[in-house]
């Protein structure tokens, strides 16, 4: 069984939901290939063959994202693979449909485990309910962020095979225009290892300085709830929940946020949470593995500097 | 400019789901309310908008299985014209891209300009169907915007991919995907609700296309709760210093 995942790289570098659809792609059989689309498409192999994968195919010398091109890349490299598979990105989002499309495939989105090569889980109704689908013929999978491991680095390398591209007809139909560099040069929500995240506890738009600063010594990434997201204390692009990112980090904070059903289906699979709530009875801590019942103002200075001396000793 | 907004009516994420009793779905039971789901909600709001700055129509394309029309007059009531309701269960669950094919073929005649839809369906979050229907149409597509701007020329719209703002460009038609950002939907007004009873809607029972179901739900289940939490009281001190030890020394995050 040929197996093609789509390496989605930025500027040379992979995104970690691409490294997780690797160890995805491992996971479902050994007969992989990955296929690159970058301006260094050089280091993306390298990265990729450390990662375990024998062969990439490359296009080469494509400086801007283009959804339909990429599209058809993506098909005439993976057109003869049996499972063709995509990060859950927004990237991957817009083109997996696409070549789903041009394969007749069977398209099973937004997995959260593997169960066989045809089987895998799903999480439905804003994860209230797990399913389990079988299907049938060549499968175009996403595969949802945040959820699976990267497989470990070793010290191999990935054949190169060239793959070309050429324009079409209608790509002047539509472009990207701009690329506006993110605000913060912080640690992107879903690509991060740790998340601290505020709430309506934090009271006033000022009093965020104390999230930030803990993400800034843990080199965590920042989130919100929506209620402050509502309130206009934080951009959309920050809030964790049902309606805003899933994230799964091995560590996240919660500060200042009850845990509403909406918020923690948007994080309850990260690894180790976090909870600061004055409130005993809130429900944060009904998925907590520390938590602290506590006046946020009180802990959040002393948790700051702890863990800056936590940093030195270590 | 004529504007197709695609509504899939979902059951409220709300609904306290219980599991049928084979195992396989959630009980199709009276508890469960049918509504439009946020995203949708999103992109018909941007379609209206459109509608009143440039003048033209908005009509909504949903497949359905019999509890839709409600949905529909609700939108209707915040501005949609007009509606096409095929109502067919077995499409309905069928696989995405058998989905994807009837809209197409009920979508396609009718020229739109631009075709929006949800990011995706809260049921079923495959987010398919906008990227799937532009490449059946062979027509561009810009995913997940939560900003929009409109003119005769064409759209621009911006969205946010890993922690970047991209903007883009298109030419008509185009295809676009609603996020949350995009705009605060409007409720519907009184006046409104009484004038939409009487708009047009469109109802038949097959696209015409063909029926694939290669994708079979064999098990639905609530997920584990994660095992009970512990909480820990003291003083801030000793809130911080438990809490640091047990990052550094069990969990190794530290
Ligand atoms: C359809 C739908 C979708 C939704 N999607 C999302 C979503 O994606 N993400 C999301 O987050 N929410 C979402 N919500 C909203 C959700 O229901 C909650 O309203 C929201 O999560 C509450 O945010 P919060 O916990 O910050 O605020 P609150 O619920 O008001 O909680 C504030 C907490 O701070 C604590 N606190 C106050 N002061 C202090 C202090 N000094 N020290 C310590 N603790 C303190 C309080 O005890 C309280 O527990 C959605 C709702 C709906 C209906
Ligand atoms: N049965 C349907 N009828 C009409 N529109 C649909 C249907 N299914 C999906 N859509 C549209 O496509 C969007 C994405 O859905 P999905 O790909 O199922 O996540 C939804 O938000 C709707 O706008």
């Amino acid at each position: 069984m040929s197996i093609a995942v789509f390496l989605e790289s930025y500027n040379g570098k992979l995104v970690k939901a691409a490294k997780e659809a690797i160890g995805v792609a491992k996971s479902i059989g050994s007969d992989v290939f990955g296929i690159a689309i970058d301006n260094n498409v050089d280091a993306v192999i390298e990265e990729a063959g450390k990662l375990g994968l024998s062969t990439v195919k490359a296009a080469a010398g494509i400086t801007i994202y283009h959804p339909a091109m990429y599209s058809r890349i993506i098909f005439n490299a993976a057109k003869d693979a049996d499972v063709v598979i995509f990060p859950g990105t927004v990237w991957g989002r817009e083109i997996s449909p696409q070549v789903c499309v041009k394969m007749d495939a069977t398209p099973v989105s937004d997995i959260i485990k593997v169960v066989d090569a045809s089987t895998f889980k799903r999480s439905l109704h804003g994860n209230k309910i797990h399913a389990t689908v079988k299907a049938e013929g060549k499968i175009v999978l996403t595969v949802r962020a945040g959820i699976f491991d990267v497989p470990e680095l070793g010290d191999g390398t990935a054949n190169r095979e060239e793959i070309t591209s050429e324009v079409a007809e209608g790509d002047a139909m539509i472009k990207l225009a701009e690329i506006l560099a993110s605000s913060s040069d912080r640690v992107e929500l879903t690509e991060a290892d740790i998340i601290v995240s505020g709430g309506r506890g934090i009271g006033e738009a000022t009093n965020f300085k104390l999230i930030e600063d803990l993400a800034t010594e843990l080199g965590a990434a920042v989130g919100a709830s929506r209620a402050i997201v509502d309130a206009g204390m934080r951009p959309h692009s920050e809030q964790v929940g049902q309606t805003g990112k899933f994230v799964a980090p091995k560590l996240y904070i919660a500060v200042g946020i009850s845990g509403a059903i909406q918020h923690l289906a948007g994080m309850s699979s990260s690894e180790t949470i976090v909870a600061i709530n004055k409130d005993e009875e809130a429900p944060i801590f009904k998925i907590a593995d520390y938590g602290l019942v506590g006046d946020l103002f009180e802990v959040m200075p002393k948790l700051i500097e702890a863990v800056k001396a936590a940093k030195k000793s270590a | 400019m004529k504007v197709v907004t695609l509504l899939k009516v979902t059951p409220d994420t709300e609904t306290k789901f219980q599991i049928n009793s084979a195992g396989t779905d959630i009980a199709e039971d009276s508890s469960i309310e049918y509504i439009i789901g946020p995203y949708d909600e999103y992109g018909v709001e941007a379609a209206i908008q459109i509608k009143e700055k440039l003048g033209g129509e908005v009509i909504s394309v949903t497949i359905g299985s019999g509890n839709e029309e409600k949905s529909i007059r609700k939108a209707m009531a915040m501005g949609v014209d007009s509606g096409i309701l095929i109502n067919n269960a077995d499409l309905k669950s069928s696989d995405p891209l058998s989905i994807a094919k009837a809209i197409k073929e009920v979508v396609e005649p009718l020229n739109a300009d631009i075709i929006i839809c949800g990011k995706l369906a809260t049921d079923t979050s495959d987010s398919f169907i906008g990227p799937a229907l532009a490449a059946l149409m062979n027509i561009p597509v810009i995913s997940e915007i939560s900003s929009l701007e409109v003119t005769e020329e064409g759209v621009v719209a911006t969205r946010d991919a890993a922690g970047r703002k991209e903007r883009f460009e298109s030419k008509f038609p185009v295809i676009l995907t609603a996020d949350k950002g995009l705009n605060e939907p409007r409720y519907p007004k009184l006046p409104m609700i009484m004038k939409a009873k009487k708009k047009p809607l469109d109802k038949k029972d097959t696209a015409g296309t063909e029926i694939r179901k290669n994708v079979t739900q064999v098990k639905a289940e609530f997920p584990a709760t994660k095992s009970a939490g512990k909480k820990i009281t003291g003083t801030p001190d000793e809130l911080v210093s438990e809490l640091v030890t047990g990052l550094t020394t069990k969990e190794k995050i530290l």
